[in-house]
């Protein structure tokens, strides 16, 4: 009886292991870098809604994923539906992945039609 | 298969769940508590037939375990289904959110096979019951640890 359970005790901590040394982690700030990052370039898609809200961005060509605040916060912080379409030209301030080959970033301020919406307020670069 | 899940996605109720600042909250708060209640009930109900709290009756403290474990199943697939409506197309791309899924599939084939062989009346017992009792904890395990990863994973 002794050896099966230990067997499969082993095999949980195995996979918990594994689970916890897997790649990068997209809630919160751990798995982008420290030092602000700029996206510019043209909305391909919009999603305003739970359980955090993104947008897809082309520039020059390759697609990024920023990922915004939960949708109380964006829409608190004026980024609501309709104040940006797909086209629009976007500038994103915020911190991109440690994984450089990854195209993603978590952005702190959105600039869309002349307009800046901090998403984060707190983490915004200093004026 | 993308016209499904872009569907999913404008359905009524789920609309208002990915606007909803309090119902997806409380939706996501209850797959938790389902989930707890599934792990709980699976982990003793496994540790059980690998032979540990040998003070405990096993066919009853089996059966009770194992409709608290269906019950919590059915819980965390409701709120799961509707967790997931919000942004169907995306998830269902997601490697991660796949291999939970197959997962979830393999932990309920082994409860199958276990249940096939429960048909005669007597709990499986010995060998066989010990590999399909100590599968089941790593199946359900490691399913709740893809669904976590569905958050940290792109």
């Amino acid at each position: 009886m002794q050896s099966p359970f230990n067997r499969s005790v082993a095999l949980a901590a195995a996979v918990i292991l594994a689970a916890a040394t897997a790649a990068y982690a997209h809630h919160g700030w751990s798995w982008t870098q420290d030092g602000f990052f700029e996206l510019k370039g043209r909305i391909t898609a919009i999603y305003i809604g739970n359980p955090h809200a993104t947008l897809d961005v082309d520039a020059e060509g390759a697609v990024w994923r920023v990922e915004m605040a939960p949708p109380s916060r964006t829409i608190a912080a004026g980024f609501t539906e309709g104040v940006a379409k797909v086209g629009d030209e976007v500038t994103a301030i915020g911190h991109r992945s440690r994984d450089e080959s990854e195209k993603r970033m978590k952005a702190v301020r959105i600039i869309v039609g002349g307009k800046t919406y901090d998403v984060y307020p707190d983490r915004v670069p200093p004026a | 298969m993308d016209g499904f899940f872009a569907g999913i996605e404008q359905l009524a109720l789920v609309r208002g769940l990915k606007a909803s600042f309090v119902a997806y909250p409380i939706v996501n708060a209850l797959h938790i508590m389902s989930i707890g209640a599934l792990l709980t009930s699976v982990w003793l109900m496994d540790l059980r037939i690998l032979g540990a709290f040998r003070s405990l009756p096993q066919p009853a403290f089996v059966a009770l375990l194992r409709r608290t474990a269906l019950g919590a199943f059915g819980g965390a697939l409701v709120t799961g289904s509707l967790l997931f409506s919000v942004r169907a197309s995306e998830y269902a791309a997601m490697p991660i959110f796949l291999a939970k899924m197959t997962l979830i599939l393999l932990a309920g084939a082994n409860f199958l096979v276990f249940m096939r062989r429960a048909k005669g009346g007597d709990e499986p017992a010995g060998g066989v019951a010990i590999v399909l009792a100590a599968l089941s904890l790593v199946l359900w395990t490691s399913v709740l640890f893809a669904g976590r990863f569905i958050g940290f994973l792109g």
